[in-house]
């Protein structure tokens, strides 16, 4: 009888620690031999924790792969691999980049050895240094090398990371954006670094050089990133990040210059819980579109129709691990379109129905083959795109006004001209008296 | 000036004498026919002068009117040519019945039209 | 005295016999022409099978497929999305609906007596109905104008001319098909009503004037050609109240029939073209009161005021339309009719126009090829007209003269020709049998002259020969002029001049037979050879002489059908658009309507512009497949490179900035595809899809195209922003897959050359504003 409560019990604790990612549990690590399983231990528990069965390979064994006959065979890859020279054949910077448009995310990391994956940053927008210049940082004065450096949090963009973050300890090099609207800058180079020569600091020169030109190949500053996710058309993310040390226990632990603890622990699960789809991830349930007082969607609409469209959002809550309804985003627009947008209008939620978006309008004038567009596009949260089409019609032949009062004179100008045709042959036939009698016709004599 | 004022009378003489000659030499028949066809200009210049001055917008409604009275106008006025005695000789295939037939038959089809057209 | 006759004729037969006996041979006659217009037209269900033919025909059948499946009103408020994609057509207000409308009243009446044919039939065999129809009208036409025998043989040339086989062969449903028979009907009509001078046949002549407006654009060559004949009438002085009565009542009833159409409209009252039927109607009518007011006054003062104010209001009612005219209330001369006049207007304005092959100038052989002999006899029935110069022979005057204007300004337009021709021609083979046949000899003593014996009748059966069996016609029937020297008592007719003796009289007759065969079999050679190709489907011979046949566009069309999308978007250029909206079933961006020039230019431009540029058209369009027609291997000249520079031209009408037609061309001046092409033109999308992997073909020799007939060079074009999805066996048919976006964001071309390993170059960051010292 104690079985009774014993499963929901265990269920419900297991969805107490659970924040499963929304698309898929499954990851595979590929960690080079060259790093210690363990110095990770405290990142790779923390997502164990959160529910991710974790699948570590080196990166030149053949199995498990992570591309079979085209199919992704994982939910995420994490490449901890940044010194590694030659991979196995099934991992290539296309096949990563293929992994991208089957949903499957990934999370890389970078050093200043040059590696296959060089090659693949730029795909992405991102300008590496020359190898070997990691990133430099002489303040804040510490007891460590000027290549590991306490990074201030700053919100860069929203939500991604927890606000008011410690500084987190960052060693490894920077990148440079291009510009790329699907790039997602998650942390940011400190001001006063920059990347140059190991532990000789002789690339100064360098610097100063490029400063003086303009900022052209300019590795210094704040804009340079650190870590930088991407979300490529498609819903999948992948996160870039400057170094691999930043995930290791030993940086998890290390206490910062003006002293307290730092926060790589809360950045590397934020940054893990957005790269693997878990938080700020949005969806369209469904679109809907009818006349306003109808509720059936009409396979055409008629020029000049009052339309209503409704959009139902959903935001994945990790805690729960569920779609929930979500009516947070106030600026959402919809796009009336053939060919150019005709009507743009603002496609507020409806109060009192959670997640429902809704607006009407009047159809354009024009006739043809026109598309309900919803094109959400912010940084952070997943792009949201929806495309019905729907044609517009011209009235039918019976749709138009009838028996205007502006043509009452036309129409008693016809009337009565049939009246007198009529009258005029009752006449005529009557008043046949010629040839009416030799006809068999009954006359009236005149 | 002479010409001019004894042009006037002729103008004026003609005119009556035109009517005189009309009242004495046409059918009760005929007369019925241009009494008719009479109506049916008036009207059609009513409608005609309704689209120019006020609107044309419901310029269906306003061809249908117009070629309703104009269409039934020649109908009628073919109808009086090939009733007319003096014009025997030029009809040979057409009896007044057959004229009138035709007639009957040319006015339901061109209402059809216009009630069609009409709105 | 006797008259003598040069052969016997039986005697003493009663007027009825002999009454009856040629009505029934008439009758027979007619049949076998029908028979024979219908069979002639056959060839290309026999040799292929029952399709629709060429372009036009394929949106045809498609309109009466909804017609006949859906109703009458879905038909009429038809708007197809799929068509013009995304802009939609309304095909209801842009259609003549007749040819429609009459297979669809044939449809539903032989599923209303349990006989369920097909639609697809139904339309392929509409046009030789149809024609059969058209010969007994046109034995109705000139039989006003001559007799029966005259009608007979029109009857039989018109079944079996190749200028009319042309657009009416079985599988050509277009809207000659129909308009033809009712041209000649609403002609025969107007002749009638003209001659009796009845609103009956005026109102008959509206009746089919309104199907004719339903049914055909040309419908305006009767509304000007009515109005000149009524002109000409009064010029000459033949005004009469037969005129008036015949023209008034067919104006009034047909005029506002004919603005039913809701694509015609308004333009009755609009446009210039119908200003000619509006002025006449207006003079006629200012005539027929002044005839009026004249029978009732004596008074010569008067009646020279009256003829003054005629003349006047007359150049009143001119001036008016003229000053419409140039205000703008009425609508010049639309561009299609414009270009018949001016001809060089629509290369330098239209180019749509001026690209499309039937409106090219006819050339001097295809005369001959349609018409054959009866183009030599032309001008001697318009002389025989002439001669006798009733009212109708004016009209048969006037429309010969316009219709051989306008066919020699068009090729399309042989077709209007094609009925005059064919009257004239019997009139005057007719007038030549009449003398010939006439067994009556003159009289070899000069006596007081009789009057020439009335118009005999002889009609040689020349209806034999259908395709294969070789059935020879009944021997010629007896006349009029016979008739009345076997029911009369001899002796009554004599005459002075005439042919003697039997001999000539043969010579000539078997001449005249012999004529007439070698026009049979001309006829039936050019129906076969020349005008029975369903250009869906082409035909050429193996070296053993065995028939090939390249069955490339369905086997294009039905892949797309059964391998892509539904609702995917194909774009091609806008010849092809009706067969793919017909075969494919899938939606098109421009086809053969052309209504829409700037999307055509689009089209035009993607096509010939480097794939960057085409890009985002194809992707702000939704385009999912292009397709090209590519004859190069097999040398199918129909291609779309050789019409590539319309493209260009056409796009460059509007954007003369980006597309210039003397860029595709090299220096020289030529139009080449080898590696002298200019760059332009090997950049160009149109370059890129056609010779897209034609090398590999070769196996490392020579590429060459057979149209052209110059060597392509031995390394292809590459494709970035499309993929080749899938070409036909001979290679007509390409059709490429336009890629969707990059997911990384990239540009195309840079995730090609990623994907095939290539690396980028070193990058640095982008400079920014220069630091302050």
């Amino acid at each position: 009888m104690w079985a009774r409560w014993i499963v929901p019990a265990l269920l419900g604790l297991v969805s107490f620690v659970t924040a499963k990612s929304s698309s898929g549990n499954s990851v595979l690590v590929i960690l080079e031999p060259k790093l210690d399983k363990d110095n990770f231990s405290k990142f790779f528990s923390g997502l164990e924790e959160k529910g991710y069965e974790l699948t570590f390979r080196a990166p030149k064994d053949t199995k498990p792969a992570i591309l079979e006959y085209d199919y992704a065979q994982f939910s995420h890859v994490i490449m901890f691999a940044p010194e590694t020279k030659s991979f196995s054949s099934d991992i290539t910077p296309q096949s990563l980049v293929s992994l991208l448009s089957k949903n499957t995310n990934l999370l890389i990391a970078l050093s200043p050895k040059q590696t296959p994956v060089y090659t693949l940053a730029s795909e992405f927008s991102l300008t590496l240094p020359p190898p070997g210049t990691p990133l430099i940082s002489h303040f804040p004065q510490r007891d460590d090398p000027a290549t590991v450096i306490p990074v201030p949090v700053r919100p860069v963009t929203p939500n991604v990371v927890s606000s008011k973050l410690a500084p987190v300890w960052f060693s490894g090099i920077p990148f440079a954006y291009q510009n790329n609207p699907l790039l997602v800058p998650i942390l940011n180079a400190p001001a006063e670094s920059f990347a140059s020569d190991g532990e000789t600091d002789s690339g100064a020169d360098a610097v100063v050089d490029a400063a003086d030109k303009g900022g052209e190949g300019l590795w210094a500053g704040s804009q340079m990133g650190l870590v930088a996710g991407f979300q490529p058309v498609g819903g999948a993310r992948a996160t870039w990040v400057g170094g691999v040390e930043m995930f290791s226990d030993e940086f998890f632990q290390k206490e910062l210059p003006g002293g307290g603890k730092p926060g790589n622990e809360q950045f590397a699960a934020d940054v893990a819980a957005w790269t693997f789809q878990e938080s700020l991830v949005l969806r369209i349930d469904s679109v809907e579109h009818h006349r306003v007082n109808e509720t059936v969607p009409g396979q055409v609409y008629t020029t000049n129709d009052q339309l209503v469209f409704s959009a139902y959002l959903s935001k994945y809550n990790p805690v729960s691990s569920a779609w929930e309804p979500f009516s947070g985003i106030q600026d959402m627009q919809l796009e009336f379109t053939m060919l150019d947008p005709h009507i743009r209008t603002a496609l507020p939620p409806v109060r009192g129905t959670p997640g429902k978006y809704s607006v009407t309008f009047r159809a354009p004038d024009r006739h043809g083959v026109f598309k309900f567009i919803i094109d959400y596009k912010r940084k952070g949260l997943t792009h949201l795109h929806s495309s019905t089409v729907v044609p517009l019609v011209p009235p039918r032949h019976d749709g138009y006004p009838r028996f205007l009062s502006a043509a009452w004179p036309y129409y008693v100008g016809a009337i009565s001209t049939s009246v007198g045709f009529l009258l005029f042959s009752a006449l005529w036939l009557a008043g046949d008296d010629r040839a009416g009698s030799a006809k068999g016709k009954t006359t009236k004599t005149e | 000036m002479a010409p001019s004022k004894t042009s006037q009378p002729t103008q004026s003489n003609a005119v009556l004498s035109l009517w005189k000659a009309y009242n004495e030499n046409t059918s009760t028949r005929l007369k019925s026919v241009d009494a008719f066809l009479v109506f049916l200009m008036l009207s059609g210049i009513a409608q005609f002068l309704y689209c120019i001055l006020v609107t044309n917008y419901p310029f269906n409604a306003f061809l249908a009117g117009f070629a309703s009275c104009v269409g039934q106008f020649v109908l009628t006025a073919s109808l009086r040519a090939q009733v007319n005695p003096q014009n025997r000789s030029e009809f040979k295939e057409v009896s007044p019945e057959r004229a009138f037939a035709d007639f009957a038959l040319g006015s339901i089809v061109l209402h059809f039209f216009v009630y069609n057209f009409l709105g | 005295m006797t008259a003598t006759t040069a052969y016997q004729v039986p005697a003493n037969l009663s007027p009825t016999t002999v009454a009856n006996t040629s009505s029934l041979l008439r009758i027979v006659a007619l049949a076998l022409i029908s028979g024979a217009a219908i069979a002639s037209r056959l060839f290309a269900v026999i040799n292929f099978e029952s399709i629709i033919h060429e372009f036009d025909p394929w949106f045809n059948y498609r309109a009466t497929k909804v017609l006949a499946s859906e109703g009458f009103y879905a038909f009429w408020n038809w708007f197809d999305p799929t068509a013009w994609y995304p802009l939609g057509r309304v095909v209801g207000g842009t259609i003549y609906p007749g040819l429609m409308a009459t297979s669809g009243v044939i449809y539903s009446a032989l599923r209303a007596v349990h006989l369920p044919v097909d639609i697809r039939n139904i339309c392929v065999l509409l046009a030789p109905g149809f024609s059969a129809l058209t010969a007994w009208a046109t034995y109705m036409f000139t039989k006003e104008m001559k007799d029966e025998s005259a009608g007979l043989l029109a009857a039989a040339f018109i079944g079996i001319v190749p200028g009319y086989i042309s657009r009416s062969v079985a599988g050509s449903y277009d809207n000659e098909a129909i308009a033809i028979f009712l041209l000649m009907f609403t002609f025969f009509a107007w002749i009638k009503a003209m001659k009796t001078g009845s609103a009956f046949f005026g109102t008959i002549a509206a009746l089919f004037y309104f199907y004719m407006v339903a049914a055909w654009g040309g419908y305006a060559f009767i509304t000007n050609m009515i109005p000149l004949h009524a002109l000409a009438l009064i010029l000459m002085g033949r005004y009469s109240s037969r005129l008036y009565v015949g023209y008034s009542s067919w104006y009034a009833v047909g005029t506002l029939a004919s603005m039913q159409v809701p694509f015609v409209g308004f333009q009755p009252v609009r446009t210039s073209e119908h200003m000619a039927a509006l002025g006449v109607f207006g003079l006629l009518q200012i005539i027929a009161f002044a005839e009026l007011v004249r029978s009732h006054v004596s008074s010569k003062q008067f009646q020279t005021l009256l003829f003054a104010s005629v003349i006047g209001l007359g150049l009143l009612g001119t001036a008016a339309i003229v000053g419409l005219t140039y205000k703008g209330w009425i609508a010049p001369w639309t561009g299609r009719f414009y270009s018949l006049w001016d001809t060089g207007y629509a290369k330098k304005y239209i180019p749509i126009i001026a690209s499309v092959s039937e409106h090219q100038p006819t050339a001097w052989p295809s005369f001959f090829m349609d018409l054959q002999f009866l183009i030599f006899l032309f001008p001697a029935g318009v002389i025989l007209c002439f001669k006798q110069l009733r009212d109708e022979h004016v009209f048969v005057i006037i429309y010969a003269i316009v219709a051989s204007y306008f066919a020699g300004v068009m090729v399309r337009l042989m077709l209007t020709l094609t009925p005059v021709v064919c009257v004239t021609a019997a009139i005057a083979f007719s007038t030549l049998l009449d003398t010939y046949l006439n067994p009556e000899e003159p009289e070899a003593i000069d006596e007081a002259p009789k009057p020439e014996a009335s118009t005999s009748a002889v009609a040689p059966d020349t209806s034999s020969a259908p395709t294969k069996k070789q059935k020879k016609a009944a021997p010629p029937p007896a006349g009029s002029t016979l008739a009345e020297l076997v029911t009369k008592a001899p002796g009554t007719s004599k005459r002075k001049t005439g042919v003697f003796g039997l001999d000539t009289r043969l010579l000539v007759v078997a001449n005249a037979i012999g004529m007439l065969v070698f026009f049979v079999w001309h006829c039936t050679w050019v129906t076969s050879n020349a005008y029975s190709s369903p250009s869906v489907v082409l035909a050429s011979s193996n070296p053993d002489g065995s028939q090939h046949i390249i069955d490339d566009f369905r086997e294009a069309y039905y892949w797309l059908r059964q391998n892509t999308a539904e609702d995917a978007v194909v774009m091609s250029w806008w010849d092809y658009g009706y067969q793919i909206a017909g075969m494919a079933d899938r939606p098109t961006l421009v086809d053969n309507n052309t209504w829409n020039n700037t999307h055509i230019a689009t089209v035009g431009k993607a096509m010939s512009s480097s794939e960057e540029v085409a890009y985002p058209i194809l992707r702000k369009h939704d385009v999912d497949y292009v397709l090209v027609i590519f004859g190069g291997l097999i040398g199918y000249s129909g291609d779309d490179i050789n019409k590539f520079l319309w493209m260009v031209r056409i796009a460059q009408g509007v954007w003369p900035d980006e597309i210039q037609e003397p860029n595709y061309f090299t220096r020289t001046g030529e139009y080449r595809v080898d590696d002298q092409a200019p760059q332009t033109m090997k950049d160009s999308l149109m370059y890129k899809m056609s010779y897209y992997r034609f090398a590999e073909l070769f196996g490392g020799n020579q590429p060459t195209d057979r149209v052209r007939g110059q060597q392509v060079p031995k390394t292809g074009p590459t494709l970035d922003y499309l993929d080749e999805a899938f070409t036909s066996e001979n290679w007509i048919v390409r059709i490429y897959q336009v890629k969707k976006e990059d997911p990384l964001g990239r540009d195309l071309k840079t995730a090609n050359a990623f994907e095939q390993g290539k690396k980028r170059k070193r990058t640095k960051p982008s400079p920014r504003r220069k630091a302050i010292a």
